[in-house]
């Protein structure tokens, strides 16, 4: 993999050669290491984690930014080239404009890791409803298709509610659309949380020296349950309420850790730990079903956990993985990153080799 | 702001409400006809004018026609027994160069969708019921679009019109003929295998 990026943050024009392996980013605050990473996760996504508006990406005083980048995926280069200038957002993949911006998605796959990361753990439902959302999109784009008409016709549907007196068969015709979208969303949250659950489970074990933890995808609509018969059940109380209350907009992924809910009784090092087994558990998800690793980006990961956790984290690591990590500490103290690491030093948005 | 005067400004916003307008593109037709001869901005709107006043709904299909009832439901060669019914007069459009479908249609202009306040009556589906309980419709075709408010204004068509009697189906979605599987998007591929059909 290589990128260049200009314009981008406060990135001074940069050229990023990762080696194979693990790669160390190392720059104390405000430096640019998270900005290295978001461009790699921009460029992948067309999304950042940190805002939802490009103007805030853009270097003070610029008009615009590019990002470019070429991957090795299995035996072919996927060169993918992103500009925003002007107030318009355009994407190439392998020089060829891309009509639609969310066709960019699946075409070079990445696990980002970020300290506020642990949220999936310890925050709402929605939280993790959102992670599910990104990425079984990523891995099946029949997902992403099944999720936008179901959340189009709940908004219709709820619309409906809102204005009584409300006729009942168009109830029902919004939710048989509503159940013949729910039920793909319902399968494909279902298959991911199961394999999700294997990997996580194995890696957690593994950094956390035994202890074990388990996912359950929890259906707001229980499987076996007739998704419309539910819908229909809890009419009374939708149009009362006037909003749409059943269905995989209520879903729940349980954590458990050491057999206890990781949301309610998690210690913060469980719900670090438990958070970073959801990622990499998506690198062998992801693996398994595209037959490659994704990129791993880990930002400030380290400060995140104790020696004795961060060292067996890296043990859990299959060496086939491209990882950049960023981290404010700017020794290797006790070896911890391995024989094999290539070494970088980003100060003030410039990037070197250290 | 293109040019300092409030009526240029009308203009651009007039164009702007057309579909597939954006700013650059209501600006750039404000411009042209602002500086092209004045008999293209009266041509223009006296076209427009005139479409508009001779242009109505056909009372049988409330397609758009200047003569009512409409060319196709005047016509006695086509089957007054079939219809089909369309989101927009482009669908219908669309259907007549194809040339194959010899029935009558049905124009909805738009589809059911609380959002934009459009609801069964918006869409003049009384008509439509009406049509069929009076006049022995066999078959209501429905092509709305696959999106979900295509669907269900054919669900809630076909809730309306199947106790009447009529048979009422939907047309298939899937792979465009002469195109290759190749080109097919995982979308509409999947769905094209969903609808598959026994041979
Ligand atoms: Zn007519």
């Amino acid at each position: 993999m290589s990128m260049t990026c200009n314009g981008f943050r406060g990135l001074a024009p940069t050229e990023f050669r990762p080696g194979p392996g693990v790669n160390v980013i190392r720059g104390g605050n405000a430096q640019g290491k998270t900005s290295l990473l978001e461009a790699l996760l921009y460029l992948v996504t067309s999304k950042s984690h940190r805002t939802n508006s490009e103007a805030d990406l853009m270097q003070y005083g610029q008009r615009g930014f590019q990002i470019r980048a070429a991957f090795q995926r299995n035996d072919r280069e996927v060169r993918i080239e992103a500009n925003w200038w002007d107030n318009a957002k355009r994407f190439k993949v392998n020089d060829v404009a891309q009509t639609r911006i969310s066709d960019i998605l699946g075409k070079v796959h990445l696990v980002f890791f970020s300290p506020e990361d642990v949220d999936l753990v310890r925050g709402s439902a929605a939280q993790r409803r959102r992670f599910l959302d990104m990425e079984i999109s990523q891995i099946a784009p029949a997902y992403l298709h099944a999720l936008q008409q179901y959340r189009q016709a709940l908004r219709q549907r709820n619309e409906l509610l809102r204005r009584p007196p409300v006729d009942p068969v168009q109830l029902d015709v919004w939710d048989a659309q509503l159940a013949a979208h729910g039920e793909t969303v319902q399968a494909e949250r279902d298959g991911f949380v199961n394999q999700l659950n294997t990997w996580a489970a194995d890696v957690y074990s593994r950094i956390a020296d035994g202890e074990p933890l388990r996912l359950r995808y929890r259906p707001d609509i229980r499987a076996g349950a007739t998704f419309t018969d539910v819908l229909r059940n809890a009419r009374g109380s939708d149009l009362r309420q006037g909003v749409t209350t059943r269905g995989p907009h209520r879903d729940e992924v349980e954590i458990e850790v050491a057999e206890r809910d990781a949301r309610r009784f998690g210690s913060q090092g469980q719900q670090r730990t438990a958070a970073l087994a959801l990622k990499f558990a998506e690198l062998e998800l992801i693996r398994a079903r595209c037959d490659e690793y994704p990129l791993l980006l880990l930002d400030d990961v380290l400060s995140e956990l104790d020696a004795d956790r961060s060292q067996r984290m890296f043990g859990a690591l299959n060496g086939a993985v491209q990882v950049i990590l960023t981290t404010t500490d700017l020794t290797d103290h006790d070896g911890l990153y391995g024989a094999d690491c290539t070494f970088f030093r980003i100060q003030e948005g410039r990037l070197d080799t250290d | 702001m293109l040019v300092d005067s409030p009526a240029v400004d009308r203009l651009v916003e007039a164009f702007r409400r057309l579909p597939g307008i954006g700013k650059r593109s209501a600006e750039r037709l404000a411009l042209h006809v602002l500086s092209a001869p004045a008999d293209l901005a009266a041509g223009l709107s006296h076209a427009i004018e005139d479409a508009r006043r001779r242009v109505k709904r056909c009372s049988v299909c409330r397609n758009l026609t200047e003569d009512d009832p409409c060319r196709v439901c005047a016509d006695d060669r086509r089957d007054h027994r079939t219809i089909c019914v369309v989101e927009a007069p482009a669908g219908a459009m669309a259907i007549e160069r194809g040339g194959a479908y010899r029935g009558v249609y049905f124009v909805l202009h738009g589809v059911i969708s609380p959002l934009e306040g459009v609801g069964p009556d918006e869409l003049g589906i009384d008509a439509l019921v009406k049509r069929v309980e009076e006049e022995g419709i066999e078959e209501v075709i429905v092509a709305t679009n696959a999106t979900v408010e295509g669907e269900s204004t054919a669900m809630y068509l076909s809730r309306q019109l199947t106790p009447l009697g009529a048979r009422v189906s939907r047309i298939a979605h899937g792979v465009p003929m002469g195109g290759g599987l190749e080109f097919a998007d995982d979308v509409t591929l999947g769905h094209a295998l969903q609808g598959r059909t026994t041979l």
